[in-house]
């Protein structure tokens, strides 16, 4: 009765600070992306099927996002243990209520490109002037506007500005010749309308790295309120840890990588050729050289960025402060 | 717990004031009862957000609403004439008439009714999620397309409330006008067009926060850089609720506004029915 008893309250105390740990010993971790499952998270789907994760001891749910999930709500709501989110978004939740902490920063490079049609003459961004042009909002409108601002742009539709367009995740305002240019991903949208019949030569491109206006994309967010726990930031290092192995491997075979992604791939929306361009673009997005420890240089051009992108309605109002922490990177062994 | 026991003080005071004002008689006294009870489910929400210290992110304070309707008016303005004067009233005056000249269509040629109602009857069914890229991919980004959004959503309230409104007028009332020669034409405008306006403006009181919420929807799928849906898409998607919080303000009194103005019209027009005699 004594001994029963004294095991009942040991289980509950083991199953209470292990952090959900399930039959097999693994510990349970949610993971949240930040879009519908594809290519742009093949990592994470690699590491899943290839056994890292479980070889790290850990047993990972990889959660699709998608048009109405929003990756900080999902974790300010305690739906996930990490997020993947663009940098822009996760400052705007930590200034608003949802203290998101950086513990690792996969994508170096950003993706983010204006396409334009040739034919409307448009060479150089100067060119811009007085042209309809398709931008994201959601969090997805920030390089714009700082791009815009550092232009002398104004984006109120007047002749001597430019006319904004909020765009959906398609590029129809382009195929219907609605807009003169939208934004696209390297790796997603650009190929769409590749797919919708316009040559490479028929397009002009004009990617954000290149303009310095970039902001850094996908990369892990964790609440700061998790981060006081020692068990959780060791239980983070193995989850980043087996997440780049994942990375790597992807970026080594890419068709493979591929085909993991369309096997997790619960739609049926994905095509393995889309996935095959998608994955060998991504891999050039990927930090190949610090194995996803974020640059601080490169956080602190994100907040420039931000901070000048001005606008009736700021994303984040004051450069922020514990918003990245190489904490987790430094557990890793 | 200090903001537990000052929320249910301001509960049962409210509850108390709510009950004593409720006595009151007169056009503008018994405004007094329901004014208290939307006063203190304010202060309530006020207490309890500011109490419980609830991030913005999840529900803002009323005091932080105002703040930002006093400190975006000027946006709130550009939204509200983008969505409303722009996209709303353009939507409803085409949508109603076309549903008030199809009822009248369909009641001269009997034939066209059993054709046209069915379609009138699908269009209905039509998800706004579904037909608003549909409209945007044809109309275009700007009001046009949301306008178009709001035409399918009003037309077949309309359209339905007319014919039954035009089956209305008493059998005795036909059978005089018949006996006093009267051609199809004298029929409709003397007899059952005025018999058809309670319906009618069953219709356009319907329809009136129907557009309104048609082309707010409207607007997540595709607008200028402008609008009420624009604007709580957005801003929901920076966790600014306080702006998102304004706009549904901003929403339900324009709203409520055009009802309110639909019904003072009903109110002047059907002056000789029991449901406004009484």
């Amino acid at each position: 009765m004594q001994s029963t008893r004294r095991g009942l309250m040991g289980g509950a105390v083991a199953l209470a600070t292990a952090g959900h740990a399930n039959a097999q010993g693994l510990e349970r971790l949610n993971l949240q992306l930040k879009w519908v499952t594809q290519a742009q998270f093949a990592g994470y789907y690699v590491a899943q099927a290839r056994g890292f994760y479980r070889a790290a001891g850990l047993d990972v749910r990889i959660n699709p996002g998608g048009p109405d999930i929003a990756p900080p709500q999902v974790i300010a709501g305690g739906r996930a243990d990490v997020v993947v989110e663009w940098m822009p978004a996760a400052l705007a939740a930590r200034e608003r209520g949802v203290p998101l902490v950086n513990i690792a920063q996969p994508f170096k490079r950003s993706g983010l490109m204006l396409t334009c049609r040739a034919e409307t003459g448009i060479r150089t961004p100067a060119d811009l002037r007085g042209r309809t042009l398709g931008v994201w909002f959601s969090g997805n409108e920030y390089p714009f506007l700082a791009w815009m601002a550092r232009l002398g742009l104004r984006t109120d539709g007047s002749a001597q500005g430019v006319r904004v367009l909020r765009q959906g995740f398609n590029v129809d305002p382009l195929l219907q010749r609605q807009a003169d240019c939208v934004s696209t991903m390297t790796y997603n949208e650009y190929w769409q309308v590749i797919d919708g019949g316009f040559r490479p030569e028929q397009l002009t491109v004009f990617r954000y790295e290149e303009q310095g206006v970039a902001t850094l994309e996908d990369g892990l967010y964790v609440l700061e309120s998790r981060m006081a726990d020692p068990a959780f930031v060791t239980r983070m290092a193995r989850f980043v840890k087996a997440s780049m192995e994942g990375w790597n491997w992807a970026r080594a075979n890419v068709d493979a990588a591929a085909q993991i992604v369309l096997d997790n791939d619960l739609s049926g929306a994905q095509t393995i050729a889309h996935q095959r361009r998608m994955m060998g673009e991504i891999a050039r997005l990927l930090d190949a050289e610090n194995n996803g420890r974020l640059a601080v240089a490169d956080f602190e051009r994100t907040v420039q960025t931000l901070l000048s992108s001005g606008g009736a309605s700021p994303v984040i109002s004051r450069a922020p402060t514990g918003a990245w922490s190489h904490a987790v990177m430094d557990a890793i062994r | 717990m200090n903001t537990v026991l000052l929320g249910m003080a301001i509960l049962v005071l409210g509850a108390f004031l709510v009950v004593r004002l409720a006595r009151l008689e007169g056009r503008v006294l018994s405004l007094a009862a329901p004014l208290a009870f939307g006063a203190t489910l304010i202060l309530l929400w006020e207490v309890l957000v500011v109490g419980f210290a609830v991030p913005m992110a999840l529900m803002p304070a009323p005091s932080a609403v105002a703040a930002r309707m006093a400190m975006s008016s000027h946006l709130l303005a550009q939204d509200f004439a983008q969505t409303f004067l722009k996209a709303v009233l353009a939507g409803y005056a085409i949508g109603c008439g076309a549903g008030f000249a199809m009822a009248l269509l369909v009641d001269r040629v009997p034939f066209l009714r059993r054709g046209l109602l069915p379609i009138g009857n699908l269009v209905a069914a039509l998800p706004v999620v579904g037909i608003a890229p549909i409209m945007v991919m044809w109309f275009g980004f700007d009001w046009q397309s949301k306008a178009a959004v709001v035409v399918a959503m009003t037309f077949f309230p309309m359209l339905v409330n007319t014919v039954a409104g035009l089956a209305a007028a008493g059998s005795l009332e036909r059978d005089l006008m018949r006996s006093f020669a009267a051609n199809h034409r004298q029929t409709l405008l003397k007899l059952r067009l005025p018999a058809a306006l309670p319906f009618i403006f069953t219709a356009l009181k319907i329809n009136a926060p129907l557009a309104l919420i048609g082309a707010i929807v409207a607007e997540f799928f595709g607008s200028p850089t402008t609008g009420m849906g624009f604007r709580i898409a957005t801003e929901a998607a920076k966790l600014a609720l306080d702006m998102v919080w304004a706009e549904i303000i901003v929403a339900a009194l324009a709203g409520s506004a055009f009802y309110g103005l639909v019904v003072l019209i009903e109110r002047a027009a059907t002056f000789w029915h029991p449901s406004i005699r009484s």
